[in-house]
């Protein structure tokens, strides 16, 4: 899990690296790091580039921190899922509830273009 | 168990009868020793009764040695009984087997 | 007329990859085990002896198909080797072969006929050869025909190569959408496109859209939507308010709560995507969980058995343990490493110490003779982690995954019954044996094999 925060658009925008496995041992971990990562703002990008694995506990735990950063008024995009990771988006229908990018960067220009209130 | 011998092309035909086990082994096996190694041979397997891992590792160790000196063995006419062994063991993927004798004894 | 049917290992081992613990000629097409839909194409065309050739294990296949009696028709079973052609097939065959024609029918094809068609005269017709070929297999034909006619330009059956997930599933659905006249399939059935089994529940509120298929035993739960174009196999559970569309369920299947399972194949813990031949194992059992069947009753007893052996070892070993560990320890002849391997079973592994003693000295051949190497492993053996007699364990390779035929017969133990026989004690021939001695032993015959293992490394 790498966060850094991206400042090109015109909001600040953190931008989170998932990796390898997101799961029952360590779901909890992200949601803790989630709540301070909402301090410096409220609009996310969840980069699964390199997440192989996720378990209905990770997926719990994306889904929370989708709706914390709804309760801020911002949002959390996902880039980049990997084939195994969709196929447990889908089938949870998970999926329906984020905006899915096939890269980060995409998902970055999405908060350009549309800014949020 | 009985063994008994004959000749059909380059190939002698072991044909054996009865149990082949941990104690009976060890004859097919002085047996088999008594022949020229380079003897290629087919082994008829339709009279015996029963055969055990001993049994199985008397040919597998026939094989074996017949391969070393460039020479073949073959398997015929395995019943049923014998079948199952081999097929536990997956010890069939070691062996050429046919279901005739003089189909085993061409070639 | 009979039938012979080759089928390499090489050609639908892919398919015990991704549907680990059935034989792909067990697979089920449209809930009908893949063989039968061949063994009602051989009794079409009017073979009343059927044999299977194969280079792989065939013992799932013979347990399920047994003599033929079952479909009227003479089953019997073959092996053959890897590099053998079709010609030294027949020759090995040449017995089953003999003065009648045969179909030959070489390669993992499924043949696409219907059952309405009349095919026994028309293969007593034709002339020998090769009737249909595809860059998989090929049928063909020997022996005279009776009456002399060409070979027509289309014959009422074709071949579909079955060599990837995608290739199965597209099938399914053809049979799905176009076939299920042709072919005989298994439920009950009022209509062209529904085909129900026995024992099956669905709940009021639940949604059953044509065309299907639904096998035996399945429970379908409140608000659940089985969307068309889907086949349930049995044994299956699909929990509320779930939807299933375009899909096959693997028999043994429970599929959980609010999911949507869309163009899949799923089969127990596994969900494949049959597009791009991705799978995934699900570890949430309240996603995807296989139904397992209560183990053997003997199991238990072999446990207890095994378990009050090893106590015995330990309590006979550990004062020589005590005594020599330390010292040999002190001179490093007494060689330690940590390896992982696998359990009995799929997907679970286990941590074991593997002891080597450096054999020079009385002392360290002393411990050898004692089997000291080994003591520590007996405690797994109490936790039933280990058997104490059966297979060596096989260290974990990620890359050659446990098949699932020697699963079904691997029991990782502290000494292995290669060990208990004269046998020498490598690659192939140490499976042989244990593969013997995994069907042919009791409890009680697993001590006097333990007796003897210890014997034999002693010397």
């Amino acid at each position: 899990m790498i966060f850094h925060l991206d400042t090109s658009t015109t909001q600040p925008l953190g931008v989170v690296l998932l990796k390898k496995r997101v799961d029952a041992n360590n779901s909890s971990e992200l949601q803790k790091a989630f709540a301070q990562w909402l301090q410096q703002t409220s609009n996310f990008v969840f980069d699964c580039t390199k997440l192989d694995f996720i378990d209905s506990s990770g997926l719990g735990a994306i889904v929370s921190c989708l709706r914390k950063a709804l309760e801020h008024q911002g949002d959390v995009k996902l880039a980049a899922l990997g084939p195994k990771v969709a196929m447990v988006f889908e089938l949870t229908k998970a999926k329906k509830l984020f905006s899915v990018f096939s890269n980060s960067s995409e998902a970055i220009q999405s908060f350009r273009t549309v800014s949020p209130k | 168990m009985n063994i008994s011998e004959k000749t059909i092309n380059n190939y002698t035909i072991i044909s054996l009868k009865g149990i082949l086990n941990a104690s009976s082994a060890p004859k097919l096996k002085t047996y088999i020793a008594g022949m020229p190694d380079e003897q290629s041979l087919v082994i008829d397997l339709e009279n015996v009764e029963f055969l055990d891992s001993s049994g199985l590792g008397a040919l597998v160790g026939i094989a074996r040695k017949k391969r070393t000196s460039r020479a073949v063995m073959k398997l015929a006419r395995m019943n049923e009984r014998v079948k199952k062994v081999f097929e536990i063991t997956q010890a069939y993927t070691l062996f050429d087997i046919y279901d005739d004798v003089s189909a085993a004894a061409e070639v | 007329m009979k039938t012979l049917l080759v089928i390499k290992k090489q050609e639908y081992e892919w398919l015990i990859d991704l549907l680990p613990g059935v034989h792909p000629l067990l697979v089920p097409i449209c809930n009908k085990p893949f063989i039968e839909f061949l063994v009602d194409f051989a009794i079409l065309a009017g073979s009343d002896a059927l044999r299977i050739v194969s280079d792989g294990v065939l013992g799932s296949v013979e347990h399920y198909c047994e003599n033929g009696s079952r479909w009227g028709v003479e089953i019997s079973y073959g092996s053959m080797r890897p590099a053998d052609d079709i010609y030294t097939v027949i020759e090995k065959n040449r017995r089953f072969c003999l003065e009648e024609r045969v179909i030959i029918i070489s390669g993992f094809l499924f043949i696409r006929y219907n059952k309405k068609s009349e095919y026994a005269s028309l293969f007593t017709s034709l002339p020998s050869g090769e009737l249909l070929s595809c860059p998989h297999g090929s049928i063909s034909l020997t022996g005279t025909s009776t009456t002399k006619t060409e070979t027509p330009g289309t014959l009422p059956f074709s071949l579909a190569a079955l060599d990837s997930i995608g290739k199965y599933y597209e099938l399914s659905m053809e049979i799905l959408r176009t076939g299920l006249t042709h072919y005989v399939i298994p439920g009950y059935s009022s209509e062209e496109d529904c085909y129900i089994g026995r024992n099956v529940i669905i709940q009021k509120s639940a949604e059953i859209i044509k065309p299907v298929i639904i096998g035996n035993n399945v429970q379908i739960m409140t608000n659940s939507i089985i969307d068309s174009n889907s086949v349930i196999g049995n044994n299956v559970i699909i929990d509320r308010e779930s939807f299933i569309s375009g899909s096959i369920v693997i028999g043994n299947t429970y599929i959980g709560e609010h999911l949507e399972v869309k163009n899949k194949i799923a089969a127990g813990n596994l969900l494949i995507d049959p597009e791009s031949g991705t799978s995934i194992v699900m570890e949430d059992p309240h996603l995807l969980t296989a139904m397992t069947q209560s183990r053997v009753a003997g199991a238990l007893l072999r446990r207890v058995v095994h378990a009050l052996g090893a106590t015995f070892l330990i309590l006979l070993l550990l004062l020589p343990w005590l005594l020599l560990r330390p010292i040999l320890g002190l001179q490093g002849k007494w060689k330690r490493k940590r390896e992982q391997y696998f359990t009995r079973l799929p997907g679970k592994n286990v941590t074991l110490t593997n002891t080597t003693i450096e054999c020079t000295g009385v002392l360290s051949a002393l411990a050898k003779a004692l089997s000291l190497d080994r003591f520590t492993l007996l405690f797994k053996v109490l936790s039933g982690k280990l058997a104490l007699i059966g297979n060596q364990p096989l260290p974990v390779n990620p890359a050659i995954p446990l098949l699932p035929n020697t699963h079904a017969v691997y029991r990782p133990a502290v000494f292995s019954y290669a060990e208990a026989e004269e046998w020498p004690e490598i690659g192939i021939d140490t499976e042989i044996v244990e593969h013997y001695y995994a069907v042919h032993s009791d409890p009680l015959k697993d001590i006097a094999m333990t007796q003897k293992a210890l014997f034999y490394r002693t010397h």
